[in-house]
C-alpha cells in the first residue's frame, strides 16, 4: 500500500551497514527470507508497502534464489498462492505489509483454511513500540485473523524470525494443512539478530500433534464394515489430492469394485473413465450418487467432511448407512454424520493399511444402478446440454468441447457460480490434480488469480481459467500480474450478463424477481489488450472449435470470451433444505 | 441446561484467551464464568471456563475445536460430578454505627466465610464456595447492606486419580495423546 515517509521517521533504523560492525550477524529481513530459502520457497507473490519495506529491500538481494511475483491486489497474493498450493502441494507464500495490505488478504486466507490450502503469510506490522497506538497502517491483524488462520504469530524480535518461519511451515503443511499468517513488526525487520543465523526446520510440536498412521484397531473396525457391505459406496475428497493417495485409492477400488463418487474438489482425483467411478456429489452433482447415497448401506467417506452441499437436508441423509469415515481431522468425525468405525489419520496411509485387510469383491449390479440413473440424467440434462438447439451458445458445451480438445488432461480452474458447476458437470478429468477451485468459501474472484498461481507451479501443463463475467470483474486487475510475467494462463469468460447462480436462485424460489443480478459489463477484450493480453469475443457456435483452437494454441497468455445463453440453469439440483434423494432434474 | 466445565491446558503466550473464546463466539456459547492462571507446570496456563447447554453432543463438539488450537496441549469437558470446584465471593457489608451487628459466629461457624478487612463503616468477609453456597451466604448477609460482591470464576479439578482424564468423550481424547 501506499509508502508514508513520515512513519520511517519516528522508527529506530538499525544500523545499514551490517558487515561493518560484526560479518555473521544479520537482520530480520535476511533473516526471514534466508529462512524462506531454507524452506525451499523459490516463489513469492507479494505487494509491498511502508510497514515490510526492510524485507523487500533483503528480497533485491536474492533474486537468484526468490522469484518474487508483483501482484495488483493483495487478494490477488493470496488466491495465487492458494493456486500454487493446490497445484503444487507445496506451501504457497504471501508477502504484504500492514493494514490494508493485511486485511486484502482475509478474504483468501479464509479460503485457505476452510480448503485446508497450506500457506505461509507474512505481513509487515508497524514498530513495536507503535502498536496500540493506532500508528499509520497499523490494524491488529492478529486479531482479525484468528478465526481465520490455523496459526497465526507476531514477531517483535528479529532472533525470533527463524524459529516462527520454521514452525510456520511446519504448522502450515503438516496435519490438515492451512494459512499460517507471521505479522512481523517493523523493528524487527530491521534489527540485527543477537546472534549468527541458523536454520532448523520444525519436525514436532509439544501442543500440535497430527496423527498419520491411524490406530490399527480403527483400520480393523472399518475393514470389517466395509467386507460385510452389500451396497458400498466410497465418498472421496479433497483429503485424497493433500494426502497423494490417488494410486491407493485405485488399488483399493480395484480390488474392493465398490462404486465411488467425488465431492467438488475430489474431482480429478481419479479419471472420469475409471469403471468404479460413479459421478460427484452434492448440490448440483450427479442424479445417481445423490439418489443412491440414500440406498447404500455403507459409506466410506475419504479425506471429506460432509459439507451441507453435499448433504443437502441432514435429517434425511443416509440416515440407512453406517459409516466409515477415513480423516485426518479430528474434529470432522462426527461433526455432522456420525461415524460408526472412524479412522484418524492420512487417507494415503488408511488406504494401505486397509487394503491387506478388505476382501476382494465384485459389485456389478450395484454398479449397474448408478448406470440406470446416469442414463436418465443422460437423456434429460447431459445431452440436451451438449446438443443444444438455442441460438446462443450453453456452458456446456464450451466445456465439454475445451475437455475434448485437451484430452481432459488440462488444469481447470473454475471460479464461482454456475460455469463452477458446469465446469464440474462437463470437464472430463483424467489425470489427478487437475481441477482448482474456491470449494468452501466460494470465492468469487479466486480463479484468475488462483490459475495464475497454478500456472507457475506447473509452467509446463496447460492451465485454463474458467470464469463467469461476474467473477472475472472481482479480481480482473491481475491481468496485469499475468501479463507481466508472460505466463500463457489461458482465461475462458463464460459471459452470459448475468450473476447466473443467484438470478437462477431468484428465478428457482423467489418468483424470478431478479434483484440486482443483471450486469452491464465492459468490453473484456479491450481490457485485456490494455493490459497486453489478447484475446477475442466468440458469440457463434460455429466458431467455438476455431476459438478454442486459437486460445490453445497461443504461447502467451489469451483471452477467450465466450457469450453464453443468458437464462440457462445448473441441473441436476438439490435445492436447499431438501434431501439428496429429492434431486430435481429440472 | 447442562452445567459443564471446560479445562483447556495451553502454552502460556500471548493471545491463546483471544483464540479460545472466539471458537465460543462463533458457536454462540456464552462463557458463565473463567479463571486462568498458570499450573503446577512453568510455562503451562489452565483455562477453566463454565458453561450451559443443553446438547452434551455439542459441548464435545466444541472442546474438539478447541483442541484444534495449535498451542492447546489438552481439553476436557466436565460435568459437575466429575470435579470438586469451588469459587471465592467477596462481600462489602456495610456496619455503621448503630446498626444491627453482624453475627460473627454465624457467619464464621454456619457460612465458613471470613472477615477479611475491617473498617469503621464497612467490613469484607470472604467466602469460598461453591455458587450454591455463596448464594446462600448472600440471601443471609442480605438484610445488611451489601455494598459490592464479587465472586471469581469457577477453578476445579478432576476427581479421577489420573492427572489428565477426559469425560468428553471417552475415545477421542486417545488421537492427542
Amino acid at each position: 500500500m501506499e509508502f508514508n515517509e513520515n512513519q520511517t521517521q519516528t522508527i529506530q533504523v538499525a544500523e545499514p551497514v551490517v558487515s561493518a560492525i560484526k560479518p555473521e550477524l544479520i537482520n530480520g529481513s535476511h533473516a526471514l527470507i534466508q529462512s524462506l530459502i531454507k524452506e525451499g520457497v523459490e516463489t513469492i507473490f507479494g505487494y509491498p508497502g511502508g510497514a515490510i519495506m526492510p524485507v523487500y529491500d533483503a528480497i533485491y538481494d536474492y533474486q537468484e534464489e526468490i522469484n518474487h511475483i508483483l501482484v495488483r491486489h493483495e487478494q490477488g497474493a493470496a488466491h495465487a498462492a492458494e493456486g500454487f498450493a493446490r497445484m503444487t502441494g507445496r506451501v504457497g507464500v504471501c508477502l504484504v505489509t500492514s493494514g490494508p495490505g493485511a486485511t486484502n488478504l482475509v478474504t483468501g486466507i479464509a479460503d485457505a483454511i476452510i480448503d485446508s490450502t497450506p500457506m505461509v503469510c507474512v505481513v509487515g506490522q508497524v514498530a513495536a513500540h507503535l502498536l496500540g497506538t493506532d500508528a499509520f497502517q497499523e490494524t491488529d491483524v492478529i486479531g482479525i485473523t484468528i478465526p481465520i488462520t490455523k496459526w497465526n504469530y507476531q514477531i517483535t524480535r528479529a532472533d525470533e524470525v527463524p524459529e516462527i518461519i520454521a514452525k510456520a511451515f511446519y504448522i502450515a503443511k503438516s496435519g490438515r494443512p492451512g494459512p499460517v499468517l507471521i505479522d512481523i513488526t517493523k523493528n524487527a525487520q530491521q534489527e540485527l539478530m543477537s546472534k549468527s543465523f541458523s536454520y532448523k526446520k520444525c519436525e514436532n510440536l509439544i501442543s500440535y500433534r497430527p496423527r498419520l498412521s491411524p490406530k490399527q484397531e480403527q483400520v480393523e473396525a472399518a475393514a470389517k464394515l466395509i467386507n460385510e457391505a452389500k451396497r458400498p459406496f466410497l465418498f472421496f475428497g479433497h483429503g485424497v489430492q493433500i494426502a497423494n493417495a490417488e494410486n491407493e485409492l485405485l488399488k483399493f477400488l480395484e480390488k474392493t469394485d465398490i462404486p465411488a463418487a467425488s465431492t467438488l474438489l475430489g474431482l480429478s482425483s481419479i479419471s472420469c473413465d475409471h469403471p468404479n467411478y460413479v459421478g460427484w456429489l452434492g448440490m448440483h452433482g450427479n442424479y445417481g450418487t445423490n439418489v443412491l447415497t440414500n440406498q447404500c448401506d455403507v459409506i466410506i467417506a475419504v479425506g471429506m467432511r460432509f459439507d451441507d452441499r453435499v448433504t443437502g437436508d441432514l435429517s434425511r441423509y443416509a440416515k440407512q448407512a453406517r459409516v466409515v469415515h477415513i480423516e485426518i481431522d479430528p474434529s470432522e468425525i462426527d461433526k455432522i454424520v456420525k461415524a460408526e468405525a472412524p479412522v484418524v489419520g492420512d487417507a494415503r496411509i488408511a488406504l494401505e493399511m486397509l487394503l491387506p485387510l478388505i476382501k476382494e469383491n465384485n459389485h456389478e449390479a450395484w454398479k449397474a444402478e448408478f448406470k440406470k440413473y446416469d442414463k436418465i440424467e443422460d437423456e434429460k440434462i447431459t445431452q440436451p446440454e451438449l446438443a443444444p438447439t438455442t441460438e446462443k451458445i450453453k456452458m456446456a458445451e464450451v466445456i465439454r468441447t475445451l475437455s475434448n480438445k485437451t484430452k481432459g488432461e488440462a488444469v481447470i480452474v473454475a471460479d464461482v457460480g454456475q460455469h463452477q458447476m458446469m465446469t464440474a458437470r462437463y470437464y472430463q478429468f483424467k489425470k489427478p490434480n487437475s481441477f482448482i477451485t474456491s470449494g468452501g468459501l466460494g470465492t468469487m474472484g479466486y480463479a484468475l488469480p488462483a490459475a495464475f498461481g497454478a500456472k507457475v507451479g506447473a509452467p509446463d501443463r496447460e492451465v485454463v481459467a474458467m470464469i463467469g463475467d461476474g467473477c472475472f470483474q472481482m479480481t480482473i486487475q491481475e491481468l496485469g500480474t499475468i501479463a507481466q510475467s508472460g505466463l500463457p494462463v489461458k482465461i475462458i469468460i463464460l459471459n452470459n450478463n448475468f450473476l447466473g447462480m443467484v438470478r437462477q436462485w431468484q428465478q428457482l424460489f423467489h418468483q424470478k424477481r431478479y434483484s440486482f443480478v443483471e450486469l452491464q459489463n465492459p468490453d473484456f477484450i479491450t481490457i485485456g489488450k490494455g493490459f497486453g493480453i489478447d484475446g477475442h469475443t466468440c458469440g457463434a457456435r460455429e466458431d467455438l472449435n476455431a476459438s478454442l483452437d486459437k486460445m490453445l494454441a497461443s504461447d502467451k497468455p489469451y483471452l477467450l470470451e465466450v457469450l453464453v445463453e443468458k437464462e440457462e440453469n445448473v441441473f441436476p439440483m438439490v435445492p436447499t433444505g431438501a434431501c439428496v434423494a429429492d434431486i430435481r432434474l429440472e | 441446561m447442562t452445567t459443564y466445565t471446560i479445562c483447556v491446558f495451553t502454552e502460556n503466550t500471548i493471545g491463546i484467551l483471544n483464540k479460545i473464546t472466539t471458537i465460543l463466539t462463533r458457536r454462540r456459547i456464552n462463557i458463565e464464568s473463567l479463571t486462568v492462571s498458570e499450573t503446577e507446570r512453568k510455562g503451562i496456563s489452565r483455562f477453566t471456563i463454565v458453561i450451559r447447554h443443553e446438547s452434551r453432543e455439542a459441548v464435545e463438539k466444541l472442546v474438539r475445536q478447541i483442541r484444534k488450537v495449535i498451542e492447546v496441549l489438552a481439553v476436557f469437558g466436565y460435568l459437575n460430578d466429575d470435579i470438586a470446584y469451588n469459587e471465592i465471593a467477596l462481600f462489602k457489608v456495610s456496619t455503621p454505627i448503630g446498626a444491627k451487628p453482624i453475627d460473627i459466629e454465624t457467619i464464621n461457624k454456619v457460612y465458613k466465610a471470613w472477615v477479611v478487612y475491617w473498617h469503621l463503616t464497612y467490613v469484607i468477609i470472604q467466602k469460598t464456595g461453591t455458587e450454591e453456597e455463596i448464594f446462600q451466604f448472600f440471601d443471609y448477609i442480605k438484610p445488611h447492606e451489601i455494598l459490592e460482591f464479587v465472586r471469581s470464576g469457577r477453578v476445579a479439578v478432576s476427581k479421577s486419580p489420573q492427572t489428565l482424564v477426559d469425560y468428553l468423550p471417552e475415545a477421542e481424547w486417545e488421537y492427542y495423546q
